[in-house]
């Protein structure tokens, strides 16, 4: 391809992923490549809303002559996403029919897609699978590079491993690329960096060679570890809530504290569950029951011996 | 605290075994006598919970309370208990505490207990340094007795004995057990049940005196006396106003918080425990003989 | 009940605290107050010797909770006081009469009421002793009369607390208790000690205040797996509280009817030529040593007098002294007080015949105040 003609247009690439992810450093090595390259770079980024799973944004424009500093709508050459939902929702920028798409797989689930605290209940998170959204494009890879990246032992270098699959998407040299990546990641990483660039590039070009569709989708072999959090082990799906009616004085605090608002006082003022579909099982009124007369019980076994007749 | 404080299994998990409050009551004695709402039974259940978690045994547990509502929780705990006196609870406790240094002794006491007819043992089971742990449930009233004033109640508060409003000003309890010189001293509210029971947990652990104030609530006489609403809402006001020492003090109280609880461990010093002291000392006196 | 192996001279005071250890004492708390702070002063040199802890508590409220927590704790205990503070702790040796905790506390009498005279001998307390209390309780009081005799029923109130499960009352007075004597301290191993009843059963089947017929029910120590309730509100043989009229009757039946079960235990008391004795003196402590002398004297005259001197002073030896009294015309009650013990001798001898001689002023009664009340006609 020569890259003179087809650099008259400014070459559009999309970075997006979520608050903290690295976006904005992924768009920075891009833009000081771009630079040393000789062209005219221009790059704007929308961020913040990090602690609340915000989305985060960068567009990079560059060329021989740059004017608008944002991608317009539908004329993205390659979309960058390094989480899935952000993927989607930027995935129809990309100019139809030959745009690149990279995407990290990993589900980085916002606290408002919890639709329903209860442990196992399906968050508002999309459902479209990896391959459903490659079969629709030309061009994509959708690989677990946070996996990949926590098998070379450092999960931060994932975008690495992305920049290296964008490598083979732009006529850069590599050298430029090693180059400029060294120089922006910490100094004690450079080498599991550049050992993730390459295995991004690596797969990428294995990916290009191979017309097989399932090839353009990566799993990482490694489960990730589980969240940690309170009381995770002892934590079920199967919640018996124990009330004794004998003991239960009518104060109230069960019912008000209730985080889900789950029980009520019945018509003999005791308190009954009246939403256990909606009980998550966090213990509030059993901790706040001051009469003893409420047992959460977190496991099918326990939940079973404790019905009461 | 000082890492040397420390003694037996503080902190240690016992994920092992979860907590199941009634292996630690008398079932037979239920459902207890106190009120509707009454914050003094989320604090007893706070207290089986730090005492399961340390895995203290049962029979090595002596529970010493004094009169009134507090007074009466050591009954309905599966251990060796002692319902003594009004406000003499420290006073027994120190005795038996002397006499067999191998039991945990924990007294649970009231404001009024511990704070008015008390008082002096108070300031001196701080001075002693015995491995006590003191529990105050402060409802800001004498409940037993049917709502009388107490050396906690708020300013302005209406009582049976303050018809009119109290003019007394109220002890800061946390503030003089760190004066007496109690080596650990902590509060914390009933609806923060789970830090309730980590902060008493620290307290038990510590070996020398700690005073570990309750913050409870008496809906019944007090609350609904004084239009502080049912016990949900008392309880979420002293949420509000509760300022975790975790916070570093740095939130500013006035004027948005003029009734700031500081909350959490409060203060701690490394002073050496009195009866081990006491023993050593006997003990190289009678070598020198 | 001993074996002398020396001799020694002591104070009062000292004698009691060394009796108080050899029976066993292993826990003093204390309040320094005239004139008995020299029990706990020996006390603090005796007790780290054995093994024993010695405290001295902020008030004399204090020592009395220490005291019952110590000995709730398994350990046997004691305190001295004296007037002022021995009102501070009434209610607590209340808490050990109906919770049934064995202790002794000792009261070295002075002047009162109030502060008084600190320095100064009574006997004013002998009421206080029997009564102190709120509620209608037993309760047992010792008046030793002699140094020697401060080491024996120190060693015998151990061993009575232990017996009936109760607080005993050793009532000394200023006079004993700053008196220095010869005493001939017994073997050790030749005292008879009383230890407490344990409780043996498996846990599940104790009954902390069920009593068999000795009416003295078994106790729990801590830590040997009854976790046991105690409390000082009337409670039934589980130990936990009961208002319920039937068991609340038995129980306080039994909780005073333990006294006279072991009366004959308890009765102690010194008869000095009573079977022809025409005119009987009864007294107790310090004023019974001048009855000696006087009845001595009178004797020499020709007057038949004779000395009934009560050791066990509550519960009152009504019998003995009834009988004791059968021939007397006269009888008549020497104290340091403005008459105390005379309304008991008055309830079980008759008004009549009853005259007390009573001294107020600080000082001890002497053998002539009371030769001058037998009219020995000089």
């Amino acid at each position: 391809m020569d890259t003179k003609t087809k650099y008259k247009e400014p070459v559009n690439v999309l970075v997006v992923g979520v608050g903290g992810q690295g976006v904005i450093m992924v768009s920075k090595v891009l833009a000081t490549i771009c630079q040393e390259r000789g062209y005219q770079v221009k790059q704007s980024e929308v961020h913040g809303m990090a602690k609340r799973g915000g989305g985060v944004f960068s567009h990079v424009r560059y060329g021989e002559q740059v004017f608008s500093p944002t991608i317009p709508k539908g004329s993205t050459d390659v979309l960058l996403a390094l989480e899935w939902a952000e993927a989607l929702r930027w995935v129809n920028h990309l100019k139809p029919g030959e745009g690149t798409f990279i995407s990290d797989t990993q589900h980085i689930v916002p606290p408002f897609a919890c639709r329903n605290r209860k442990r196992g209940a399906e968050a508002g998170y999309s459902r479209e699978t990896p391959d459903q959204i490659l079969s629709r494009i030309k061009d994509g890879f959708a690989l677990d590079a946070t996996g990949m990246a926590r098998e070379l032992g450092n999960e931060r270098a994932a975008n690495t491993i992305l920049l290296g699959i964008l490598s083979t998407a732009l006529e850069f040299p590599e050298d430029t690329w090693r180059d400029v990546i060294s120089r922006f990641v910490p100094p004690k990483t450079v080498d599991i960096n550049l050992q993730a660039f390459d295995q991004g590039r690596e797969w990428a070009r294995t990916v290009h060679e191979n017309s097989d569709l399932a090839a353009r989708h990566r799993r990482s072999e490694k489960l990730a570890p589980a969240v940690p959090g309170p009381d995770r082990d002892e934590m079920s799906d199967f919640v018996q809530l124990d009330i004794n009616p004998d003991w239960c004085k009518s104060c109230d605090i069960c019912v008000k504290m209730c985080p889900e608002r789950c029980l009520k006082l019945d018509d003999r003022l005791k308190a009954v569950l009246t939403e256990p579909d909606r009980c998550t099982g966090c213990r509030i009124c059993e901790w706040l029951c001051p009469d003893f007369a409420i047992t959460v019980h977190r496991t099918p076994e326990a939940a079973q011996a404790a019905v009461r007749v | 605290m000082t890492k040397t404080a420390i003694k037996k299994n503080a902190g240690k998990a016992s994920s092992k075994n979860a907590f199941d409050v009634m292996s630690y009551l008398r079932h037979d004695l239920f459902p207890h006598f106190l009120c509707p709402g009454c914050g003094h039974g989320i604090a007893l259940r706070a207290l089986m919970w730090a005492i399961h978690e340390l895995e203290i045994d049962k029979d090595r547990i002596a529970i010493v309370s004094g009169i009134g509502c507090s007074g009466r929780l050591g009954a309905y705990i599966d251990a060796n208990t002692f319902h003594t006196t009004h406000g003499r609870p420290l006073a027994f406790a120190a005795g038996l505490k002397l006499a067999r240094p191998d039991l945990e002794v924990i007294v649970i006491t009231g404001d009024g207990d511990c704070l008015a007819i008390g008082g002096n043992h108070l300031i001196h089971a701080c001075r002693r340094n015995l491995d006590i742990t003191c529990m105050m449930l402060n409802n800001e009233v004498y409940g037993m007795t049917g709502g009388q004033v107490s050396p906690t109640t708020s300013e302005d508060r209406y009582t049976t004995t303050t018809p009119l409003g109290n003019t007394e000003a109220a002890f800061d309890a946390c503030r003089l057990a760190e004066a007496a010189g109690a080596g650990f001293v902590g509060r914390e509210v009933t609806v923060q049940t789970p830090t309730l029971k980590n902060l008493l947990k620290d307290a038990i652990a510590y070996n020398g005196f700690s005073f570990i104030e309750v913050i409870s609530d008496c809906t019944e006489i007090y609350g609904r006396k004084n239009d502080l609403g049912n016990s949900p809402e008392m309880i979420l006001s002293q949420k509000s106003q509760m300022r975790p020492n975790s916070y570093g003090g740095v939130i500013v109280d006035e004027p948005f918080r003029p009734n700031a609880l500081p909350t959490g461990v409060l203060s701690t010093n490394a002073r050496p425990e009195y009866g081990e002291t006491y023993r050593n000392a006997m003990a190289s006196a009678k070598r020198k003989k | 009940m001993t074996k002398a192996t020396h001799q020694q001279n002591l104070q009062g005071n000292h004698a009691c605290a060394l009796a108080a250890v050899a029976a066993g004492c292993r826990f003093y708390a204390g309040y320094p107050i005239t004139p008995s702070s020299e029990v706990a002063e020996r006390m603090s040199l005796e007790l780290p010797r054995v093994g024993g802890t010695f405290v001295q508590m902020e008030d004399e409220i204090a020592s009395m909770g220490a005291v019952l927590g110590a000995s709730m704790g398994g350990i046997k205990a004691m305190t001295a006081t004296s007037g002022p503070g021995f009102s501070l702790k009434q209610e607590n040796i209340g808490y050990g009469v109906m919770a049934e905790v064995p202790c002794v506390i000792v009261n070295v009498m002075r002047g009162g009421p109030s502060t008084g005279m600190p320095t100064r001998p009574a006997q004013g307390d002998v009421m206080q002793a029997r009564w102190g209390m709120h509620g209608g309780y037993q309760i047992i009081v010792l008046a030793p009369a002699s140094v020697s005799e401060v080491y024996g029923q120190t060693v015998r109130a151990f061993n009575l607390a232990e017996r009936l499960r109760t607080p005993v009352v050793v009532l000394i007075d200023e006079v004993i208790g700053h008196l220095v004597e010869t005493v001939r301290i017994p073997d050790p191993g030749g005292l008879d000690i009383q230890q407490r009843n344990w409780a043996a059963v498996a846990a599940g089947e104790y009954q902390p205040y069920a009593a068999g017929d000795d009416m003295v029910p078994a106790m729990a120590r801590p830590g040997d797996g009854y976790r046991a309730h105690t409390t000082g509100l009337t409670h039934d043989e589980s130990g936990f509280p009961t208002q319920d009229p039937e068991t609340v009757e038995r129980v306080s039946r039994r909780l005073l009817g333990k006294f006279e079960h072991h009366r004959a235990q308890i009765d102690q008391f010194e008869e000095l030529q009573t079977r022809d004795a025409e005119i009987l003196i009864v007294a107790y402590g310090i004023s019974a040593r001048a009855a000696r002398r006087a009845v001595r004297e009178a004797r020499s005259k020709g007057i038949k007098a004779g000395l009934f001197r009560p050791i066990t002073i509550w519960p009152f030896p009504q019998q003995a002294l009834t009988k004791a009294a059968k021939k007397a015309k006269r009888i008549l009650v020497p104290e340091m007080n403005a008459g105390q013990i005379v309304l008991e001798v008055e309830r079980v001898a008759g008004r009549g015949r009853v005259k007390g001689i009573n001294r107020i002023d600080g000082q001890a009664v002497t053998p002539s105040d009371i030769l001058e009340a037998i009219g020995t006609g000089d």
